[in-house]
C-alpha cells in the first residue's frame, strides 16, 4: 500500500511540473495558436514512457502523447541534453502541425546519471509546410500536407542540430515564427527538468521515483472501481462521416464497447477502409478520443495519467479509417474524425449506462482556412479558424449553444482583433437559433458566422455533419445539419462539406454549425431559458 | 491636550478623522486615526449582512461626531449583487449581427470533462439584448451611419421590459465614439442609467469589452442606492469607496463604476500590508492571507501588481485588480480519504457552521485546525484569549479513525491521529507553495527574493513551514493582522486608470503619440481636481502597450522616446528573447493618475531587551515535522519591541498562533512586527 500523504503531495507536485512548463510554453511562444488559442499539452513521463501527469488544454492530445515518447525511445537511446522531436503521424504524432518535443531528466547519483523520467510538449503549429498556406489541406496523402519528421534528435548533449533545424525552417512558410515557436518549447522542456531535478534534490530519488508508480497504480485503483460499476455486456453503436471530401460518402465507423468485470474493451472493427481524403484518423487518434470518452464518463477528480489506461483495451483493425496506414492523408483525422469516434463510443456507452451520457454534439470542428496576398498590407497571410456549435442535450440538461465540444477547446479570434490584421470583415455572428434537436432537454443551437472578402483569397472549409444530422437520445430529436454557403451577386450557393475555392472581393461565406441532438421523448411544450 | 482647555474654533475646523471600514463576513472593522492626537485605533462591530450599512452607521455613531471625517469604505455591495444575480433589470444594446456576444463568449466551455456542466447565463437575457444597425471598421471610418429612426422601437422594447440599466457596446466604438455617444445621451435623457463601452473601457476584443460594460451596468445603480443612503447620513463627511485597483475613488463618482469595486474585498489586505512592510523597510513582499476557507497570496515588487484580465463568476472584467491568487484551502478545509486511498484536504470545507472538530458544534470531519490542535500548535487553553475553548477528545478521535481508514502507523511518540495530523499539514502546504509559485515563479519573480508577509488568522502556524519550502529568508508579521484591510483603506492613494486602444505601427512619431496621451493626460488631471487633489499631490504616469506583429499579447512600457528599448527589454525579460528588427504595433495608451494619502504616522516604540521572558506563557508539548517536543509558549500582546525568540516556539496572539521551527529565530522591531529569520 503506498503512503496516502505522498501520494496526495506527489498528485500536486507532478501536476504541477507539467502546469509550469505550460506557463513557460505559452509565455514564451510566438504565435496566436499556442498564446492565445492555447492549442499545446505538456507532460511528464517515467523511464518507460508512461504518462504521470499532464497540463492538458486539448482533449486530443491527451492519449497520444506517450506514443510520441515511446517512438523516441524505440528510435535511439536520450543522453543528457538531448531533445527529441516527432510530428510523423505513422511515428507517434497525429497530424504535422502538432510538433513533439521530447527531453529526458536526468539527476547524479554518485558517479553516474540516473534517469529519473521524461517530460514533453505538443504545440500546434500554424504552418508546417505543404500544399496549402495553414496546413490543413484537403489532401490525398500525407507528403502534401507538410514536412514529415519521424523521431529525430533536435539536440544532442545541448548541442542544437543546426542542419536540421535549417532543413526544417527552409520547409515552412513563416520560418520566424515556428523558430519562436520551437525556442519556446524547448524553454518549456528546460522548466520541466529543472522542476524535476528539484524533486529528486528534495525528496531523494527513490521516494519521486517511488510516487510516480504509486500514482499510476492509485489512478488504475479508481478507473477500475468505476467500470466496475457499470454494467457487463456489449454496446454496439455506428455512425459515420458525410465523406472525405474526395469521393462520395458516407463512411462508417462501427465500434463495440464490452464492459466485463473492471475491464472494458474498445473495439472498432467493421469500420470502413481508409480514406482517399484527409479524414484519416491514426491510432494515436482514437486511443485519445476512447482514453476522453472514459474519463468524462467516469467523472471523477482522478489523476489523467497512464493508469487509466490500463484496465480499458483498443482495438482499431490495420488499414481503416480509425487506424490508417502511411502514407494515408490525416490533417483531418485529428479535427473531424476523432469528433465522430467521440460520437460513436457515447452511443455505446448510452445503452449500458443512459443516464450518465449525452446525445451527440456538433460532430466537427468547422476548420475554415483564409489565405492569400494581402495587397494592402502587402504581404502573404494564413488565417486559420475553427467555429463553435451546439452541445448534445444530457439525461437532467439542455445542451449549450455556441460552444466548443469534446476533442477541443481552442478559443475564438476578436472580431476587432481578426479585421485588424486581415483583409475580411465579419457580417454576422449569432446562434443559430432552432438547430438543437427538439427534446425533453434541447440540444444546444449552433452558430451562424458569415464573413464578407475584401480582396480575393483561397478558402479551405475541412467540416462534417453536412449531410448527417448529430443524433438524440432517448426519443430526443437529431440537431440540424451544418451548412456551408457562398453569396456572390446576392446569389446563394451551396457549398459542399469539405471544399477548397477561390472568392473574389465582395463574396461572402457564411457557415452555419449543427445543432446538438436533444434528450427524451417531448410530450409538452419545450420549458423555455 | 490639557483637560479642561477648550478647544479654539479654527483647531476645530481642521481636527479630523480619517476613518477606514471594511464589511466582513462577521464583523465589520473600523480603523480610525485622529489627526488632532495622533492616535491610531482600531475596533469591529458585528456586520449585518442583511443591509450592511447598519454595522457601518452603528460604528460612526460611537465616535465623536465633531470631527469632520473622510471615511474609506470597502464595500461589498456591487461583488454581492453580481455574485447572487441581484443587479439591476439591464439591457444590452449592440450592432446589428452581433446580439448574442454574451452568450458565444469565447465560445469556450470551462471544464474540458464535463458534458453536463452549464456556462454561467449572461446577465442579459437573450430578449434583452438588442441590436442597431450600424458599422464601423477597424479604422473608424463609418460604414453603415447609425440608425437613429430604430431609436423610438428601442425605447419601447426597453420600457416594456422594465429596463433600468442599459450597457451600449458597439464593434470597433473605441475608434469612432460617435455612435455609442448619440445613443447613450438620447438614452441618459430618457431617464436610463446607461454604461458605454467608449467611456468605461475603450479598449479592443469585442466580448471582454461588453462583458466588462454590462457588468457596470448591472451592479452600479445597486451600488448608487446604498451610498445614497449613507450619504444622507453622514454628509458633509468626505466619503470615499475602496476601488479593485488597490485605490481610492469619491463617493459621487463611485457610484457610475460599480465594477470598480467589484474586487475590492482583499486589496485593502494586500495595500495594509504593503505599507506595513514599506514602513518596516521591506519593499519585496509576497502576502500571505490564509483564512478559513481560501487563501489569498500577491506579490509586491516595490509596486503592487496589477491585472487587467480579472474574471469573476467565469465572466471577464477588464478593468486593473490587483492580481490576487486563491485557492480553496484553509484552516476550514477538509481532510478525507479519496476512493484511491489518498489523503485530500480541501477544497471543500466546515465553514464556521459546524466548523472544525475542535469548536465542538457538531463537526464530525476533522480539518487542517483540528491538526493543528492535536499536534500542540494552537493555544491549550481556546482561541480568542480562552473565550473559546477547544474540544481535544473529539478531535483526536476524528483523526484517529481518518488514521485507520488511511492504514497509517503511528510513529515513535506520537499517537496513529497525530501522524495523519502532520500528513494534512504537509498535504496543505504543498497547495500553499503552488499557490505562492503561481504568482511568483510562474510570473518571472524568484521567491526567494522576497519577504512572506503573513495576516490570516490560520497563517501563522503554515508560514514558516512554508518560507522554508520556497526559500523564502524572512516573514513579517503584523501585529493588526485582523484589521489590516481596513488599513489599508485608510492608507490608499486616490488611483484612476484610463486606457483606450489606437493600434498604430510602430514607426508612428513621437508627436503624434504624445496627442494621443494627452488627451488621456487632461481627463486625468481633471478627475484627480474633482476628487478633491492638489496639484502637487497629483502624480500621471503614461504607458504603451506594444507587441510583435503577429502577436496577440501585449506588454505596458514607460511612455518616453526609447519606448521601443524599453520593449524589447521587458519582452526578453519576460519571456526570454526580444527582436530588435522585427516590427511593432502601438495597441493600446494607458494613462495612471494618482493623488498621494498622507498616511498617519505610526509611533514608534523603543526598542527594549532582548528578553521575552515578560510574555512567557509555560512549557507546553507539540509535535515538529521531527517528533514530538516541549516548546515554551510566549504572549504576543506581552512581547516588546527588541524582545527575541528562538525556535521551537508558539507565539499565541488573540487573532493568530505562530509556530517558530527549530532554526527560527524572531524578533520584535519598533512597530511590533514579529520579524522571522528563516535559520538552516
Amino acid at each position: 500500500m503506498e503512503d496516502p500523504v505522498q501520494l496526495e503531495v506527489f498528485k500536486h507536485l507532478f501536476a504541477s511540473v507539467a502546469e509550469e512548463m505550460g506557463v513557460r510554453l505559452q509565455r514564451a511562444a510566438f504565435s496566436p495558436n499556442i498564446k492565445e488559442r492555447c492549442d499545446f499539452s505538456c507532460a511528464v513521463f517515467d523511464p518507460g514512457g508512461r504518462l504521470i501527469a499532464q497540463a492538458a488544454h486539448i482533449p486530443v492530445h491527451l492519449g497520444a502523447m506517450p506514443l510520441s515518447v515511446q517512438a523516441c525511445l524505440r528510435a535511439f537511446n536520450f543522453s543528457p541534453g538531448d531533445i527529441g522531436i516527432v510530428n510523423d503521424p505513422y511515428h507517434g504524432g497525429t497530424h504535422l502541425p502538432d510538433i513533439t518535443l521530447v527531453a529526458p531528466v536526468f539527476v547524479d547519483k554518485g558517479k553516474k546519471k540516473s534517469l529519473v523520467g521524461f517530460v514533453a510538449n505538443r504545440a500546434h503549429h500554424a504552418d508546417i509546410g505543404g500544399m496549402s498556406p495553414g496546413s490543413m489541406p484537403l489532401s490525398k496523402e500525407l507528403y502534401q500536407e507538410g514536412v514529415i519528421i519521424p523521431p529525430l534528435k533536435l539536440a544532442s548533449r545541448e548541442r542544437l542540430n543546426e542542419a536540421l533545424w535549417t532543413l526544417l525552417l527552409a520547409n515552412v512558410r513563416t520560418p520566424s515564427e515556428r523558430a519562436g515557436d520551437l525556442r519556446a518549447q524547448i524553454a518549456a522542456n528546460k522548466a520541466g527538468i529543472e522542476r524535476m531535478q528539484s524533486l529528486v534534490a528534495r525528496y531523494g530519488l527513490d521516494v519521486v521515483m517511488r510516487n510516480m508508480s504509486a500514482l499510476l497504480k492509485y489512478s488504475e485503483r479508481m478507473t477500475r472501481q468505476l467500470i466496475a460499476a457499470l454494467p457487463d455486456g456489449t454496446y454496439r453503436y455506428q455512425d459515420c462521416m458525410d465523406d472525405d471530401g474526395v469521393e462520395p460518402g458516407p463512411v462508417g465507423i462501427v465500434v463495440a464497447v464490452t464492459i466485463q468485470g473492471d475491464e472494458v474493451t474498445v473495439d472498432f472493427t467493421g469500420t470502413a477502409s481508409q480514406v482517399k481524403g484527409s479524414i484519416n484518423a491514426v491510432y494515436a487518434i482514437t486511443l485519445s478520443a476512447t482514453h476522453y470518452v472514459f474519463r468524462s464518463l467516469l467523472g471523477m477528480d482522478i489523476p489523467g495519467n497512464e493508469g487509466c489506461m490500463v484496465p480499458i483495451h483498443l482495438r482499431a483493425p490495420e488499414g481503416s479509417l480509425v487506424n490508417a496506414r502511411f502514407p494515408a492523408a490525416v490533417a483531418g483525422g485529428n479535427v473531424e474524425t476523432a469528433q465522430r469516434i467521440v460520437d460513436v463510443l457515447l452511443g455505446a456507452l448510452s445503452q449500458a449506462c443512459p443516464n450518465r451520457v449525452p446525445a451527440a454534439s456538433q460532430g466537427t470542428m468547422n476548420n475554415v482556412t483564409v489565405g492569400g496576398r494581402d495587397t494592402e498590407r502587402g504581404s502573404n497571410y494564413a488565417y486559420y479558424e475553427t467555429i463553435g456549435g451546439g452541445m448534445g442535450a444530457g439525461p437532467g440538461n439542455h445542451g449549450a449553444s455556441a460552444i466548443h465540444t469534446h476533442m477541443t477547446n481552442t478559443m475564438n479570434t476578436p472580431i476587432e482583433a481578426l479585421e485588424y490584421a486581415y483583409p475580411f470583415r465579419v457580417i454576422q455572428y449569432t446562434i443559430r437559433r432552432g438547430s438543437g434537436g427538439m427534446g425533453k432537454f434541447r440540444g444546444g443551437d449552433g452558430i451562424t458566422r458569415e464573413l464578407e472578402f475584401l480582396q480575393d483569397a483561397q478558402v479551405t472549409i475541412l467540416s462534417d455533419r453536412r449531410n448527417t444530422a448529430p443524433y438524440g437520445l432517448d426519443g430526443g430529436q437529431p440537431g440540424q445539419a451544418g451548412r456551408n454557403v457562398l453569396i456572390r451577386d446576392q446569389q446563394e450557393m451551396g457549398l459542399g462539406g469539405k471544399v477548397c475555392i477561390e472568392v473574389k472581393a465582395g463574396d461572402r461565406l457564411r457557415i452555419e454549425t449543427p445543432g446538438g441532438g436533444g434528450f427524451g421523448r417531448l410530450n409538452t411544450k419545450p420549458t423555455s431559458d | 491636550m490639557g483637560l479642561g482647555k477648550k478647544m479654539k474654533e479654527s483647531e476645530k475646523a481642521t481636527s479630523r478623522l480619517h476613518i477606514g471600514i471594511d464589511i466582513g463576513g462577521t464583523f465589520t472593522d473600523f480603523v480610525v486615526y485622529d489627526e488632532q492626537d495622533a492616535s491610531l485605533r482600531t475596533f469591529k462591530v458585528l456586520s449585518t449582512p442583511s443591509d450592511p450599512a447598519e454595522a457601518v452607521l452603528k460604528g460612526l455613531e460611537s465616535m465623536c461626531d465633531e470631527a469632520s471625517r473622510t471615511i474609506v469604505h470597502g464595500s461589498t455591495i456591487a461583488t454581492n449583487a453580481l455574485v447572487e444575480r441581484k443587479g439591476a433589470c439591464t439591457a444590452l444594446v449592440t450592432t446589428r449581427g452581433f446580439g448574442d456576444i454574451l452568450t458565444i463568449g469565447r465560445q469556450t466551455r470551462s471544464h474540458l470533462y464535463d458534458w453536463f456542466s452549464s456556462r454561467p447565463s449572461p446577465l442579459v437575457p437573450t430578449d434583452r439584448c438588442l441590436e442597431m444597425s450600424e458599422r464601423v471598421d477597424h479604422r473608424g471610418c463609418v460604414l453603415t451611419p447609425l440608425s437613429h429612426e430604430e431609436f423610438p422601437a428601442l425605447l419601447m422594447k426597453l420600457r416594456a421590459h422594465q429596463v433600468e440599466a442599459v450597457a451600449v457596446s458597439f464593434l470597433f466604438s473605441f475608434a469612432h465614439p460617435g455612435h455609442e455617444a448619440w445613443l447613450t445621451k438620447c438614452l441618459r435623457e430618457a431617464g436610463f442609467f446607461v454604461s458605454a463601452s467608449h467611456e468605461l473601457v475603450p479598449e479592443f476584443r469585442e466580448y471582454e469589452r461588453t462583458s466588462t460594460t454590462v457588468i457596470n451596468a448591472y451592479v452600479s445603480p445597486i451600488l448608487h442606492q446604498y451610498l445614497s443612503r449613507l450619504d444622507r447620513v453622514l454628509a458633509p463627511s468626505e466619503f470615499h469607496i475602496m476601488q479593485s485597483n488597490g485605490g481610492r475613488l469619491q463617493a459621487s463618482q463611485a457610484h457610475q463604476l460599480g465594477i470598480r469595486s467589484i474586487l475590492s474585498g482583499p486589496a485593502g489586505g494586500v495595500v495594509g500590508a504593503r505599507h506595513l512592510a514599506r514602513l518596516a523597510g521591506f519593499h519585496q513582499v509576497i502576502t500571505f492571507d490564509m483564512g478559513g476557507t481560501s487563501t489569498d497570496v500577491s506579490l509586491v515588487d516595490e509596486e503592487i501588481r496589477v491585472t487587467s484580465e480579472a474574471e469573476i463568476g467565469g465572466l471577464p472584467i477588464r478593468v486593473p485588480v490587483i492580481d490576487i491568487h486563491t485557492v480553496g484551502a484553509g484552516g476550514g478545509s477538509l481532510a478525507v480519504m479519496d476512493q484511491g486511498g489518498a489523503l485530500r484536504v480541501g477544497p471543500e470545507s466546515a465553514g464556521s457552521d459546524p466548523g472544525p472538530v475542535c469548536y465542538g458544534r457538531g463537526g464530525q470531519i476533522p480539518t487542517v485546525t483540528d491538526a493543528n490542535f492535536l499536534l500542540g500548535r494552537l493555544p491549550r487553553n481556546g482561541l480568542l484569549n480562552g473565550q473559546m475553548p477547544l474540544e481535544a477528545a473529539a478531535a483526536s478521535k476524528a483523526l484517529d479513525e481518518l488514521a485507520h481508514r488511511l492504514g497509517m502507523k503511528a510513529r515513535v511518540g506520537m499517537s496513529e491521529g497525530q501522524a495523519v495530523a502532520l500528513g494534512i499539514i504537509e498535504v496543505v502546504n504543498t497547495q500553499m507553495e503552488r499557490a505562492i509559485r503561481v504568482i511568483s515563479v510562474e510570473c518571472g519573480y524568484d521567491p526567494r527574493d522576497y519577504v512572506l508577509v503573513s495576516f490570516g488568522g490560520a497563517g501563522g502556524a503554515h508560514a514558516c513551514a512554508l518560507a522554508r519550502r520556497m526559500g523564502i529568508r524572512q516573514i513579517l508579521i503584523p501585529p493588526t493582522a485582523s484589521t489590516l484591510s481596513a488599513l489599508g483603506m485608510l492608507v490608499a492613494d486616490v488611483q484612476l486608470n484610463y486606457v483606450r486602444t489606437i493600434m498604430r505601427p510602430g514607426h508612428t512619431s513621437y508627436e503624434e503619440l504624445e496627442q494621443e496621451v494627452s488627451l488621456l493626460v487632461t481627463r486625468g488631471w481633471a478627475e484627480l481636481q474633482s476628487q478633491g487633489v492638489a496639484r502637487h499631490e497629483g502624480d500621471i504616469q503614461c504607458e504603451l502597450d506594444l507587441r510583435y506583429v503577429g502577436q496577440s499579447f501585449e506588454l505596458s512600457v514607460p511612455f518616453t522616446p526609447a519606448f521601443r528599448a524599453a520593449f524589447d527589454e521587458v519582452h526578453d525579460r519576460r519571456y526570454g528573447y526580444s527582436d530588435k528588427a522585427a516590427p511593432v504595433e502601438i495597441v493600446n495608451v494607458r494613462v495612471q493618475a494618482v493623488g498621494k494619502t498622507t498616511p498617519p504616522p505610526f509611533l514608534l516604540d523603543s526598542e527594549g531587551s532582548p528578553d521575552p521572558s515578560g510574555a512567557f506563557v509555560g512549557e507546553y508539548p507539540l509535535v515538529l515535522e521531527s517528533g514530538p517536543t516541549t516548546v515554551p509558549h510566549y504572549s504576543g500582546e506581552r512581547l516588546c519591541p527588541g524582545n527575541r525568540l528562538a525556535g521551537p516556539a508558539l507565539v499565541v496572539r488573540e487573532d493568530t498562533t505562530i509556530l517558530l521551527n527549530q532554526a527560527d529565530r524572531a524578533a520584535v522591531d519598533r512597530y511590533h512586527n514579529l520579524i522571522v529569520d528563516m535559520g538552516g
